[in-house]
This record gives C-alpha cells, sequence and structure tokens, in this order.
C-alpha cells in the first residue's frame, strides 16, 4: 500500500496538466478543454481515494520532494540555517481534505458541461484553464508539509478566485468584485507572509510535522521559558499565530475581511460552489486545521478565532434575511457557516471543525449547484422574487436542494446537524468555563434561528407557492450533467453525518464516531498531529450543565428548536400563494441590514476616499516640491547661464573694461585681505 | 577572453548595424544580439568562479593587463564574473535581445542607428557588470548614459528633450559626486597604486585611508560612503532622487524602457553592493544603517503611493520600479545572506519582470497610442493574448508565488526579519512588506479600468491582435519569470556563494 504515496504528486499535477491543455488546445478540443478538466480531477479523485484507503490501512505519508532554497540564516532560537523545501504530507486530515477537493472539483467540471458550455458562451478555454489551475491550487495547498508552501499555494488559490470571479470581464461588475476580492484578502495575507516571515526567522523552520516543526520548536520554546524577539515564547506565539490568522480571516471571509465574498457571486455560480465549498473559503479554516497544534499552544489566539468566528456566524446569518438573490442569500450563509468552523477549531474542537468543513462542502456545493440549476430554469434569473412554484417542474433540482437547505439549516438528521451541534456543545462546555467562549457560543446559537430563518425563505421564495414570472412558468431544460451531480452531493448532504454522531456516542454508547477516530489517528496518523496530541496542548478547562448527557441534550435541543422556529417562521410568512417581503416589519434595523452594516461603505472610503487621496497629495508633493527642487536647481543655472553670456557681446572695448574692473576689484580684495587699508 | 568577446561582438555589431540599411537594421540587430546572448548563456553553465570578485574570489572568464600608466598609479584592464555578475550578465544580453524584438514595431523611422545605439548599451551594461578596475569599470558607466539619452532624446515622445536632459544631467552630477569621492579614497589610501576594485578593497577592510586634504581617515571614509551612496541613490533611483525616472519612462520608447528599468537601474543597486557594502568596514557602515533602512521603506511605500496616484499606464510601472527598487535597498542593508542574496535575486528578476510590463504596455500603446488609462476599457476583448501576458506579468509584480518576483521579496523580507545589524528589523520589514498590498492595488486597479470592462477606446485607431514577434519576446521573459521563481537555486546558489564573503569579512554588523 505505501508504494501508492508515490503517485501523491499527480493528485495536483494531473489539474495543472488540465490547465495547460485547456489553455493552449482548449480551442480546438469539443468541450473546449472541459474533458481534459474531468479527466484530470477524475483522476485526482481517484488517486486521491487511494491514498484515503492507503491511510484507512495504517500509512502515512511525508516526504520532502523539492527543495526551493537553501541558505545560512541565524534564527532566533540557535538554528544557523534554513531549507525551504516543497513537500507533501498525507495525513488522516489531508487525505480527507484531498478527497472532499478533488471530489467537488470534479463535479463542478460535469456540472459545467450542462452550465457553461449550453448557451454560446465565450472565453470556455480559459474557463476551464483557470478551473484546473484553481483546482491544482488547491490540492497542493492541502497536502503542503510546510507553511511557507502552504502560503504559496494559498496566494495562487487568490489568484485564481481573481481570474474565475472576474470571467465574465466584458461587465464593470466583474472586474471590479474580482478585484475587490484579491485586495481583500490580499491585506489579510499581508499578515500571513508576515506570520510566515516571523516564524521561520524565529524557528529556523516552517514544516508543519516532524522533530524539526515550527510547533515542536515553539513547544519547546515554551517549555524553556524562552524569549523570542524581546516576547515572552508563549506571547510570541500568540502574535505570530495571530499574523497567520491574517490570512486565514481574508480567505474564509470573516469579519471583517468578508466583504469580497457577497461581491464574488459575480462569477460564474458553479465557481461559487467551487470557491465556498471545497478552494479559496475553505482553504482558511484548513489552515487552521493544518497547524492546529500551533494555535493549540495559545489559549489566546484560539479564543480571539472562537469570538470571530461565533460573531461571524451571527453578523452574516442577520444580513442573510433581507436578500432577494439566491446566490446572495448563499454567500451570506457561507460566512456563516465559516464562522462555524472557526468557532469550533476556536474551543479546541478540532474534529468537530474539521467535520463541519467536510459537511459543509457537500451541502453548499449541492446549494450553489443547485442555485446554478435554478438559474438555468429561470433562463437566467436570480430574483428569488420572480421565482416560485418551481418545486413540481424540477423535482431533482427541489429534492436535492432541500436535502441541502435541511442540511445547512441544521435539521436532524442530516448532516449540518451533527457537525453544528458538535461545534456548539464544544463551544458550550468551555463556555461555561470562559465568559468569552461563552459570548460566542451565544451568538452562534441565535445565528441558528437566523440560519433557519434565511434557509427557509429561500427554499419557499424558489420552489414553493405560484410562480411569479413568465420564466418560472416555463422553466429551461437541464440535463443529465447538471442532475447527476446534485444528487451525488444530496446523497452526501442526508448521510455524511454518520462520520461522526458525537451525541449519540455520548448518549447512547453507540461508537459511531469514525471521524474522531480517524483524526486521531487511530488508522494512519502522523506523530504530534492527531487529534489526542492536541488536546494534550490546549489548556481549555470544560465544565457541564448537570453531566454530560444532559449538556449534550440540551446543546442539542435548544439548537434544533432555534432551527426549528427559524424555519417556521419562514414557513409562516413565505409559504403562502402570494408572499410578500415583509421588511417594514424590520424597523430601523432594515436599512442597516439591506447595507450589510455599512462595511462596504467603510471599506470603499479606506481604498477610494482615504488612501486615493493620499496617494494624489504624494504625487502632487513629489511633482512641486521634490521634483521643483530638481527643476529649480537646473532652473538656477539655466538662468545665470543665459545672463551670464550677455557679457560676451563680441566688442573689444567692453572686454578691455571689464578686465580692467577685473583688475582693479582683485586689487581691492587683496588690499583688503593684507591690510593695506587698516 | 569571453568577456572581451561578448563585449566585441556587441560593439562590432553595433558599427555594423549603424551603417546597415534602415529596412534590415531590426533584424541584423537582432541576429547579431543573439552572439551574445547565446554566449552569456553558455557563460552561465560553464561558469566556475567561486566567491566575491572583490574578496579573493575565484573569478570566472578574467582577464587582466596593464593599460596605463601615469606617476606610481596604473590602470588596468581587469574584468572577471563572480557569482553577483554572472546572473545580470545574462540578464542584459537576454533582455537586450528581446527588447531589440520589441523594437520591431514601434521604430520607423532611423532603424539603423536606433538598432545601433541599442547594441551598444548592451556592450557598456556588460562592461559594466564584468569590470573590476574602477577606472574601466567608470568608462563603461558614463557611455550608458550617452545612447541612453540619444535613444530617449531622438525617439521619445513629446517631451523626450526635457526628459533625456533631465536624465543624462542628474545622472551624471551623481556620477561625478561618486567618482570623487572615490578618487579621494584612493589617495587617501595612500600605499594603494591601483584602481583595482579588488585592491582597494583589501586596503579598505585593513586599516583603511589615512587622510586626505587634510580630512582623517575614518571621516573620509565615511565621507566617501554617503557621497558614493548618493551617487548610487540616484541611479537606482532612491527617494528622493526618483523624479527623473518616470519622466525618462514615460518619453522613452518601449526597448529604451525595457533596458532602462530591466538593466540601468540594476546599475545602481549593484554598484551599492559592489562599493557601499562591499567595500567598506563594517564601523563605518554602521551610523548608516537605520537611516538607509528608513529610506528603503520610503521608498518603497512612497513610491508605491505615487503609482497609486498615476493615470499612464508607463509611470505607474514606473512608480513601481522606485518601490521594487526599496526592496532590493532593504535587502542590502540587512547584511544577512538571504538579505543580500534576496536582493541581488530582485535584481535580476525586476529586470524580468519591469521588462515584461514596459513591454505589454507598449504594444497595447502600439495598437491604441494611448497609454492612458481613462482612454480605454476592455482591451482584453480585442488583444486577449497580449493582455494574458500584461496580467501575468502583474501578478509576477505583485510577488506571486512560483514567479520569481515571489522569491525575491520573501528571501528579502525573511532575511531582513531576523537582521541582528539592524535595530527594530522587525519594524522596517513589516513595513515595507506593506507594499505587496498597494501594489496589488494600484495594478489591479489598473488592470479593471484599461483591460476589463466593456471595449472602448478613445483614440481613433482600429485595435488588433498584436504581430507575433510583439508577443514571443513577452512569452520568453514570462517562462524565465516562471522558471526562476519554482527554480531559483539557478542562479541563487550562485549568488550566495558571492555574497557570503562579503557577511564574512564585512559582516556581522
Amino acid at each position: 500500500m505505501e508504494d501508492v504515496f508515490n503517485y501523491a504528486p499527480a493528485i495536483a499535477l494531473f489539474p495543472l496538466v488540465a490547465f495547460v491543455v485547456a489553455l493552449t488546445f482548449g480551442k480546438y478540443m469539443p468541450k473546449k478543454g472541459a474533458l481534459a478538466g474531468i479527466i484530470a480531477t477524475g483522476g485526482s479523485l481517484a488517486l486521491s481515494v487511494l491514498m484515503l484507503v492507503a491511510v484507512a490501512s495504517g500509512e502515512v505519508y511525508h516526504e520532502t520532494l523539492y527543495q526551493w532554497a537553501i541558505g545560512d540564516a541565524a534564527s532566533e532560537i540557535g538554528a544557523d540555517g534554513i531549507e525551504f523545501t516543497f513537500g507533501i504530507l498525507i495525513d488522516p486530515l489531508a487525505a480527507l481534505m484531498l478527497v472532499i477537493v478533488s471530489l467537488i472539483a470534479f463535479l463542478v467540471h460535469i456540472f459545467s458541461l450542462g452550465y457553461m458550455n449550453a448557451e454560446g458562451e465565450t472565453g470556455l478555454p480559459r474557463y476551464y484553464a483557470s478551473l484546473g489551475l484553481f483546482t491544482f491550487s488547491m490540492l497542493a495547498f492541502v497536502y503542503a508539509d510546510n507553511l511557507l508552501m502552504a502560503f504559496m499555494f494559498f496566494e495562487l488559490v487568490g489568484l485564481c478566485s481573481y481570474l474565475l470571479i472576474g470571467f465574465w470581464f466584458r461587465t464593470r461588475s466583474a472586474p471590479s468584485a474580482a478585484k475587490k476580492a484579491f485586495l481583500v484578502t490580499r491585506f489579510g495575507d499581508y499578515f500571513f507572509l508576515l506570520g510566515v516571515v516571523a516564524i521561520a526567522a524565529t524557528f529556523g523552520t516552517v514544516a508543519f510535522a516532524g522533530d524539526n516543526s515550527f510547533v515542536a520548536a515553539a513547544e519547546s520554546a515554551i517549555d524553556n521559558g524562552d524569549t523570542l524577539f524581546g516576547f515572552g515564547a508563549e506571547t510570541w506565539v500568540t502574535i505570530t499565530a495571530l499574523l497567520v490568522l491574517g490570512g486565514v480571516i481574508g480567505k474564509s471571509a470573516q469579519f471583517p475581511l468578508h466583504t469580497w465574498l457577497p461581491d464574488a457571486m459575480e462569477g460564474p455560480t458553479t465557481v461559487s460552489a467551487l470557491i465556498h465549498a471545497a478552494t479559496m473559503v475553505a482553504a482558511g479554516v484548513y489552515l487552521v486545521a493544518r497547524m492546529f497544534g500551533y494555535y493549540a499552544l495559545s489559549p489566546t489566539a484560539l479564543a480571539i478565532i472562537a469570538f470571530v468566528g461565533g460573531f461571524t456566524a451571527l453578523f452574516a446569518a442577520t444580513m442573510g434575511v433581507v436578500k432577494d438573490d439566491i446566490k446572495q442569500v448563499l454567500a451570506y450563509s457561507t460566512i456563516s457557516q465559516y464562522g462555524y468552523m472557526m468557532l469550533g477549531l476556536g474551543v479546541g474542537g478540532y474534529v468537530a471543525g474539521v467535520f463541519h468543513l467536510m459537511n459543509h462542502a457537500f451541502f453548499k456545493a449541492l446549494l450553489f449547484l443547485g442555485a446554478g440549476a435554478v438559474i438555468v430554469l429561470m433562463h437566467h434569473e436570480q430574483d428569488m422574487w420572480k421565482m416560485g412554484g418551481l418545486k413540481d417542474k424540477a423535482p431533482i433540482t427541489y429534492y436535492t436542494f432541500l436535502a441541502g437547505a435541511l442540511a445547512l439549516a441544521g435539521i436532524i438528521p442530516f448532516s449540518g446537524f451533527w457537525s453544528k451541534d458538535e461545534i456548539l456543545y464544544d463551544a458550550l462546555i468551555v463556555g461555561l468555563e470562559e465568559p468569552v467562549i461563552l459570548a460566542a457560543y451565544a451568538m452562534a446559537l441565535v445565528a441558528v434561528f437566523f440560519t433557519g430563518f434565511y434557509t427557509f425563505r429561500m427554499v419557499f421564495l424558489t420552489f414553493h407557492g405560484e410562480p411569479r414570472s413568465e420564466a418560472a412558468e416555463d422553466p429551461h431544460d437541464i440535463g443529465w450533467s447538471i442532475k447527476a451531480p446534485l444528487v451525488v452531493l444530496g446523497v452526501l448532504a442526508l448521510v455524511a453525518g454518520i462520520a461522526n454522531l458525537a451525541p449519540v456516542a455520548k448518549l447512547a454508547h453507540i461508537d459511531i464516531t469514525f471521524l474522531e477516530h480517524w483524526l486521531d489517528g487511530e488508522y494512519g496518523a502522523v506523530e504530534g498531529l492527531t487529534y489526542s496530541a492536541y488536546g494534550e496542548l490546549l489548556a481549555f478547562e470544560t465544565a457541564y450543565i448537570g453531566g454530560e448527557q444532559l449538556t449534550v441534550l440540551i446543546a442539542a435541543g435548544v439548537s434544533l428548536l432555534l432551527a426549528f422556529s427559524g424555519a417556521g417562521l419562514a414557513w409562516k410568512l413565505y409559504s403562502v400563494p402570494e408572499p410578500v417581503a415583509h421588511k417594514e416589519r424590520l424597523g430601523g434595523a432594515r436599512q442597516t441590514l439591506e447595507s450589510n452594516y455599512y462595511q462596504d461603505e467603510y471599506q470603499v472610503w479606506l481604498a477610494e476616499g482615504f488612501t486615493q487621496p493620499l496617494a494624489r497629495a504624494a504625487d502632487r508633493f513629489d511633482q512641486t516640491v521634490i521634483d521643483g527642487v530638481v527643476n529649480s536647481v537646473s532652473t538656477a543655472s539655466l538662468f545665470s547661464s543665459s545672463r551670464l553670456k550677455r557679457i560676451q557681446t563680441g566688442l573689444v572695448t567692453n572686454y578691455a573694461a571689464l578686465l580692467v574692473a577685473g583688475f582693479i576689484g582683485l586689487l581691492l580684495v587683496l588690499g583688503y585681505v593684507g591690510g593695506w587699508f587698516l | 577572453m569571453m568577456i572581451e568577446a561578448l563585449i566585441a561582438v556587441a560593439l562590432v555589431g553595433a558599427f555594423v548595424t549603424f551603417v546597415a540599411p534602415n529596412r534590415i537594421a531590426g533584424k541584423l540587430a537582432f541576429a547579431i544580439s543573439l552572439i551574445p546572448a547565446g554566449l552569456s548563456l553558455w557563460m552561465f553553465s560553464a561558469f566556475d568562479g567561486s566567491g566575491n570578485a572583490l574578496l579573493d574570489g575565484e573569478l570566472a572568464f578574467a582577464s587582466e593587463f596593464e593599460w596605463i600608466q601615469f606617476g606610481e598609479y596604473s590602470i588596468s584592464w581587469l574584468v572577471g564574473l563572480d557569482g553577483i555578475s554572472m546572473p545580470l550578465v545574462v540578464l542584459t544580453t537576454i533582455l537586450s535581445s528581446l527588447a531589440i524584438v520589441s523594437s520591431w514595431t514601434p521604430i520607423d523611422e532611423r532603424e539603423s542607428q536606433f538598432y545601433g545605439l541599442v547594441l551598444f548599451i548592451e556592450a557598456n551594461l556588460i562592461g559594466v557588470f564584468a569590470a573590476l578596475d574602477f577606472f574601466v569599470w567608470f568608462i563603461f558607466w558614463e557611455a550608458v548614459l550617452i545612447p541612453m539619452y540619444l535613444l530617449i532624446g531622438i525617439w521619445g515622445g513629446p517631451r523626450r528633450k526635457y526628459a533625456a536632459i533631465k536624465f543624462f544631467v542628474y545622472t551624471n552630477v551623481a556620477s561625478l559626486v561618486m567618482f570623487g569621492a572615490f578618487i579621494a579614497l584612493v589617495f587617501g589610501l595612500g600605499d594603494v597604486t591601483t584602481f583595482a576594485l579588488p585592491d582597494v578593497t583589501t586596503a579598505m577592510l585593513n586599516g583603511g585611508p589615512d587622510g586626505f586634504l587634510g580630512i582623517g581617515g575614518t571621516t573620509l571614509a565615511s565621507l566617501v560612503f554617503v557621497a558614493m551612496f548618493l551617487g548610487f541613490a540616484v541611479k537606482v533611483p532612491i527617494v528622493p532622487f526618483h523624479t527623473w525616472l518616470p519622466d525618462a519612462h514615460v518619453e522613452a520608447p518601449t526597448p529604451a524602457s525595457v533596458l532602462l528599468a530591466g538593466v540601468l537601474l540594476k546599475m545602481g543597486t549593484y554598484a551599492l553592493l559592489r562599493f557601499n557594502f562591499t567595500m567598506f568596514p563594517t564601523e563605518v557602515i554602521e551610523p548608516f544603517v537605520i537611516p538607509i533602512a528608513a529610506i528603503a521603506v520610503i521608498s518603497v511605500i512612497y513610491g508605491a503611493m505615487l503609482a497609486l496616484a498615476q493615470t499612464d499606464l508607463k509611470r505607474i510601472v514606473a512608480y513601481s520600479s522606485v518601490s521594487s527598487m526599496g526592496y532590493v535597498i532593504l535587502g542590502l542593508i540587512a547584511y544577512t545572506q538571504f538579505g543580500v542574496g534576496g536582493a541581488t535575486f530582485q535584481m535580476v528578476s525586476h529586470g524580468l519582470i519591469s521588462g515584461l510590463m514596459f513591454m505589454a504596455v507598449g504594444v497595447i500603446y502600439n495598437a491604441t497610442h494611448t497609454r492612458m488609462v481613462t482612454d480605454m476599457s476592455g482591451m482584453a476583448d480585442r488583444m486577449p493574448v497580449a493582455v494574458g501576458i500584461l496580467v501575468a506579468g502583474a501578478f509576477g509584480y505583485m510577488g506571486l508565488p512560483l514567479m520569481s518576483g515571489f522569491f525575491g521579496e520573501f528571501t528579502i523580507f525573511f532575511g531582513a526579519f531576523g537582521a541582528e545589524g539592524l535595530a527594530y528589523s522587525q519594524v522596517f520589514t513589516a513595513l515595507a512588506m506593506f507594499g505587496i498590498v498597494i501594489v496589488a492595488g494600484y495594478l489591479l486597479f489598473a488592470l479593471q479600468r484599461t483591460v476589463f470592462g466593456p471595449y472602448h477606446l478613445e483614440t481613433d485607431y482600429d485595435v488588433d491582435r498584436a504581430p507575433l514577434h510583439d508577443i514571443a519576446p513577452m512569452f520568453v521573459l514570462l517562462g524565465l519569470i516562471i522558471l526562476l521563481g519554482v527554480a531559483p537555486e539557478l542562479i541563487f546558489e550562485m549568488i550566495t556563494d558571492a555574497v557570503d564573503p562579503i557577511l564574512e569579512t564585512g559582516g556581522e554588523l
């Protein structure tokens, strides 16, 4: 089984080949590059599954493949050289994520056949090439064995999202959204890169795993009570961990760097599915999971992650309730759901966070592709108020979308319930000891209500009631390439929860917690990268209400109750033949919500109202003062020479007079210096 | 005699092209330029030097013979390459060839003179990087100015006279300051009777100058350090000596911009590394470390802010060069292997990337006859390949990983962050790094306005796909940028080999 790892590089390289093929030959190919992408991601998927099987049989893979740069650098803890390498790390986490990413990418490629290739779309080779590069970057990021390599592919993921969000570049809005996505995430990546540089300079290594990983080095530095760059070791670890978190907050669209994500809906819906479920946005949270050992060393950093996550979950969910565009609702739900994952990881719920990452990948890909199907049905209409009644006309789309919605809302027994519940439970038991975490938990709990509400508002407006436009009366046909991915994902949204039925284990003592065992390295494992290893580093205390079982019941019961009441309210308001918006009931909050809490306004102001004028002022300063000095030096010399040349009149008498005057002047000076006049 | 051959081929080629008919001058110059390009690539593969050229290193392709003797002083023809100059020579020859091809479309008058001058520049640039005797070096250094002055002054834009004179006078005055300072230093050193840079370096590191014209040895060394720094700062250029650069770039024809940004600016940083940071002992440099680091950070941020305010594509790239050169200065002053090595790498990398950017902007200009951001939009619709390369080049400029710019910037940041000789190195690094956000801002903004959006053009021209000979050189550059981004060790290894002796002798600030 070990030999199978020799093919690991191909997982990422297949889509890279597809990128090159689609870019160069896509024009001449029958499906404009789609087939190359499908074959490549299919190959990646097959190999990823093989890796999963290999890990299940107890093998792991950690190999340095390529030396990028090597040199001498005195690090803060005393190492005197550093190597920057490309290597592959396939442990349970990476193997799981590889399968998720390649599966979603594969399904998105197939879906694209029906979605993009259908209607005389130009630029398809560019589209498939970008998808290939996107998949390549994400897969390489997932199994990167060190922080620098992870950063590099993290950035490439950002590039690909730029290219794909701006795919319809002939519009005004798509290029603007693409720019915004790259810029906002780049702002986060600035901190990430600074964190990478700081970690490399501190520990002389950027490896994720092994004896010479920066995690191990940080742990021993803390144990030894070292001083790093003038800070105590733990403080410095917190600082660097938070710097890296900057990149996470940007890519995973957490507050306050979430503003790019709703705009990113300008891209094709297939791209949204890929970005939200498996690549760009997932990359941020995955990075926290990947270097969880480092975060576990810093309770402060974890608490900040938890709080940001809990806040973002609620913050985004409230904005989702007033959106009219089906993709916008899903966009805000993505921000909110990644908030849950951050909360889960932040309270030390490593398994819960990864579990939700997985489930969310399935049901969010499903919902976006479902929304894509709806958009096809609706002849490219995205406003939910013009839909309605699609339930009977497109049953496969409806039932799969419903499965995704139930998972998103966290309704038992759909997958989203199990993972969200586990996150909330983990947050609650820590929160009972830590007030900050309790606040984060409370926000995330309230968000459950909003999630149930906006999810079913979307479902009812889109599929129920009477058709509210001609397009909804007479929907466009959709083909198998659209339906098949929906069915696969619909099934996964329903059953993926089986991977980890933690409450069942706690209540009924039936141990169905595959994922926990998986991440704990009971199959294959890399030392130090297991759930229990992280558990030993974590400094959080936990407490229960009554007992463990009662706490489980309370946590699950409250969140289910909230989810149902949110969904129920949506049912009452919108599952009627002629629904109305009810926005006036929001009163003063309406304007704030529809303006997304003015987050865009202040960020746009920072860019256009502050930075641009500052740049123009700098330019004026440069033109007038700095260049002014340069020019005045030359003007002064030009002026004096132009005056000086006037004395060259060409008349001998003038020259003679000047000679005499000069001689007298010289005599006077000499006389004065020589003291003749004293 | 390989270096002599390189220079001779370019020089003879320059004269041949000069008298050739205009019709064939472009093709002829390209054919001739392939010889030094090929030769230098062969030299690169056969490179067997080690150590630093000024610090008793093993020179590759060295040759030396006495040239002029006056009084007790002698001037020698001394040339040779080490790991720092070798990549720069290859950069020069390749970029010259590509610049010649990129001139085929825009240059349509006095072609033989134009291409002759380009080859003449190439010869002198090779000389600058290869010469190790001060006088020989200085002759090449100054001789670069004249053809560049003519390229801007004859084939330039509407304000070409102003720009050309500003470029010439400004950099020439700076050279004068530097020249005077260096001569004073050599006279001050007393027992040194040659102008060979290795001899001067040895003397500087073993006791330094005794004094000159009544100025004490230590003071003299510091004064000369400052004077030479100022002299080179204009060339780099470092803020606040940068204002000639945007004017020169805007008026210069595309190929001149390519060489100007690609190689001429590197003369400044190369000379800073060779002279200021290699010759002078640590004690002399120490008081200037913080001011130089500050000036580097200011160059990065201020240059980037200026780029943000521009609406002329060439000015944007020109100011961003100021910003990028700030990184190089930061890397040099960090005085670590990754800092100085990364700075040298960044010289090569920026040469390739800025060359690519100027070519891409040039191709768009050839078609639209405007460079104003406000005059066009949606160019991607009409020139997909050229725009694709422009976008790729822009991301290279932003330091996208797996392209050479990222390696240069990352190693500089890494080298500077932990620099022991630089107080507050973490703060300086963090401030300079913010440049990577601003650069994304102005380049993406420019792209959004010009190449994306609905197609629109203010000027009255039909825009069509660029011809192959406009596109091909850009592909070559893009290929090199990606190659160096994926496999930086191709040159980084020889660079660090030449950088190490600097840190060992002068080092540990």
